[in-house]
């Protein structure tokens, strides 16, 4: 008991500073943030559109449902303002500072229609790679996560904003699995060929993702 | 142990005992749902709750002058003066209620109301009352500061929930760090959106596609929450995520189509000019409720914020509200409970109508009524000593008056006092959520 109580007025009478490291310079003290420090928070929902409709290729809002059109992708924008947490002042309907399960499906159904519509404009049309909004990699056979890694890396700069080779660790290895289960399921011919449907699916969960909805 | 184990070890332990721990839900499991009705624009309470039908001081009643009284059930006319009819209160037997012409089918409901008369306002801007009836509190500026009364509910009673909260154009707010971020409210601007919203085409990918979109998205938002220093954001993500197969499943679909609402519940009046919107959105609750789907319902009426000759309708308005509302409790005494085999909804299911102020006694230039700082606010709930009147106005003015003696003396019932009283029936110390109010006892069985 002594020795804690010793131990206790050792360590509190030290003076609580953190001693300079070596990557600080001579006769500075380290860095450190001082300012107070809040969770993340939601990106208001108009910056997050406007990202959205500048991924999909400099989009106006008149013009994605233009390009979303058909097979009950998206319609019209007027019944999704609230759901995407903005305002309504016809109503009084107040912005939303937080995120919701209808937030995320309405964000949801409106990245699966870009992604797919983005797709087909990308992977059909054959386009040189400057020319294209999302898709911006060769397509080649994706079998193993190494050869999954490069245009992957592609999409995670776009949506959120730097190399895959800086997130989390497993990230990578969950995607190749989204990827190889979506393109096993669409093996057989569809509206798109399996492995533009999964590239498709990579890109619904980029845009959707955690790290792209806050900041 | 190294001396900065130590301070870290000390550190952390000081900062542990500081901060404030989160209003996380009491863990308790309920039964009971709640639907809290929003009368946007503030509604005329001598036409339902506080009836005048007399000149005296400012008071201008409502009279074939002011009123269209050829579609109001209950107006009983009575002679005004010249050839101006007013209308003759309803004095109901069996409670202490007089009741406005108005009511609509409400009446036949009677024994189980609980009126609250004379709440006292203090103001007559329409988001300061909006936000004092239904958080308790005045806004600051323009900012709300407190969590709305379905926000304390959810966060008590129905964190388990699929959805612990669901407005319709219902003033929510949620306020503060400490909550329980599953009981963020989920906003819909209308039923039809909701469809539209979980609505998803077959033609490209599978349900089992997006599961797995899903389940991905949850797995990264669970991981970003290990690592993070503010974890809370991710694990709102996460549970979010972890909620939405269950909304796109294709029955939830299915049963919450307008057309669907409609034929199951066609004894709402969906035709109504200024309440038809309301009256999906109530038969909107009854669906959800019968499913065991949400906890707590907030959504709005419209139509009342008359200041000029459209006051001529404002009772018909009312009319169509409250009886859009005896529709709605009429099937809850018709619909079982979910989870309690041997009772109906009704038996476990509160209701609270507010609005954001009343209208002025005086008929203005223009033939309507402008804002006033006195309110009236409606109980139906097993929990509520259902056919009786508590505050009260004066008979010249309508304004609160003296009517409870509280801790701090004798004052007119406030928004907070109703609120505390409200979820203090559930067993909530108000306390805990309300800075103002106190528990009017008298209310509760």
């Amino acid at each position: 008991m002594r020795a804690i109580w010793f131990a206790c007025l050792v360590a509190c009478s030290s003076r609580g500073v953190e001693q300079p490291t070596s990557a600080s310079p001579p006769d500075h003290k380290p860095f450190a943030i001082t300012a107070q420090q809040h969770g993340p928070r939601m990106v208001p929902p108009e910056a997050f559109l406007r990202a959205y409709l500048e991924w999909f290729g400099h989009l106006g809002p008149r013009d994605v449902p233009k390009t979303a059109r058909g097979w009950k992708l998206f319609d019209d924008w007027y019944d999704y303002l609230a759901a995407l947490g903005l305002p309504d002042y016809k109503i009084d309907f107040p912005r939303a500072t937080q995120s919701n399960t209808m937030m995320l499906a309405t964000l949801g159904r409106l990245g699966e229609a870009l992604c797919i519509k983005s797709a087909e404009r990308d992977f059909r049309g054959r386009l040189p790679l400057e020319e294209r909004h999302i898709y911006a990699f060769e397509l080649r056979p994706v079998t193993t996560v190494d050869a999954f890694a490069e245009p992957f890396d592609v999409l995670h700069r776009t949506f959120l904003g730097y190399p895959v080779a800086l997130a989390e660790r497993g990230r990578l290895a969950r995607f190749f699995e989204l990827y190889q289960r979506v393109m096993s399921r669409h093996a057989t011919a569809g509206r798109l060929p399996g492995d533009q449907m999964a590239w498709a699916a990579v890109c619904s969960a980029l845009v959707t993702h955690p790290e792209t909805g806050l900041y | 142990m190294n001396r900065r184990t130590m301070l870290k070890l000390l550190g952390g332990g000081a900062a542990a005992v500081g901060l404030r721990p989160p209003i996380f839900a009491a863990g308790e499991k309920t039964d009971q749902f709640f639907i809290i009705i929003h009368a946007a624009g503030g509604w005329d309470v001598t036409l339902w709750s506080d009836p005048r039908n007399e000149r005296k001081g400012l008071v201008e009643p409502a009279s074939s002058a002011n009123t269209d009284p050829g579609h109001l059930k209950h107006w009983k006319a009575a002679r005004l003066d010249g050839g101006v009819t007013t209308f003759e209160p309803l004095s109901p037997g069996n409670t202490s209620l007089r009741l406005g012409p108005a009511i609509g089918d409400l009446y036949e409901l009677r024994d189980r109301m609980t009126i609250v008369n004379g709440l006292a306002m203090n103001t007559v801007s329409h988001d300061d009352g909006t936000t004092f009836s239904v958080t308790g509190r005045h806004r600051q500026g323009g900012t709300i500061p407190a969590s709305s009364v379905d926000v304390m509910l959810a966060n008590e009673l129905g964190t388990t929930q699929i959805l612990p909260d669901v407005v319709l154009r219902y003033p929510a707010s949620y306020v503060g760090d400490q909550l329980d971020r599953r009981v963020i409210p989920m906003r819909i601007q209308q039923v039809e959106s909701l469809v539209k919203t979980l609505d998803r085409t077959d033609q490209y990918f599978l349900d089992d596609d997006r599961a797995d979109i899903t389940a991905v998205l949850t797995d990264e938002a669970r991981r970003l929450a290990e690592r993070a220093k503010h974890p809370q954001a991710y694990q709102q993500l996460a549970s979010q995520h972890t909620a939405l197969p269950s909304l796109l499943a294709n029955d939830f679909k299915q049963a919450f189509g307008v057309r669907a609402l409609q034929t199951k519940y066609p004894t709402f009046n969906y035709r109504s000019r200024s309440q038809g919107n309301g009256a999906l959105s109530a038969a909107f609750a009854v669906e959800a409720l019968s499913r065991n789907l949400v906890r707590c319902i907030g959504f709005g009426f419209g139509g009342l914020d008359t200041h000029n000759a459209n006051y001529r309708g404002h009772a018909l308005t009312l009319q169509d509200l409250f009886d859009a509302v005896a529709t709605m409790v009429k099937l809850l005494d018709a619909t079982p409970h979910p989870v309690r085999r041997s009772s109906m909804l009704s038996e476990h299911t509160h209701i609270l109508i507010v609005s954001d102020f009343c209208r002025t006694p005086q008929i203005n230039l223009l033939g309507g009524r402008d804002h006033y700082p006195n309110n009236s606010a409606l109980v139906i709930s097993p929990k509520f000593r259902g056919g009786r009147e508590f505050g009260k106005t004066d008979p010249e003015q309508v304004l609160p008056a003296t009517s409870v003696k509280f801790s701090d003396g004798p004052r007119p019932i406030a928004p907070p006092d109703l609120l505390a009283t409200f979820i203090s029936a559930f067993g909530i110390d108000p306390r805990r959520y309300l800075r103002d109010g106190e528990v009017v006892k008298e209310m509760l069985v």
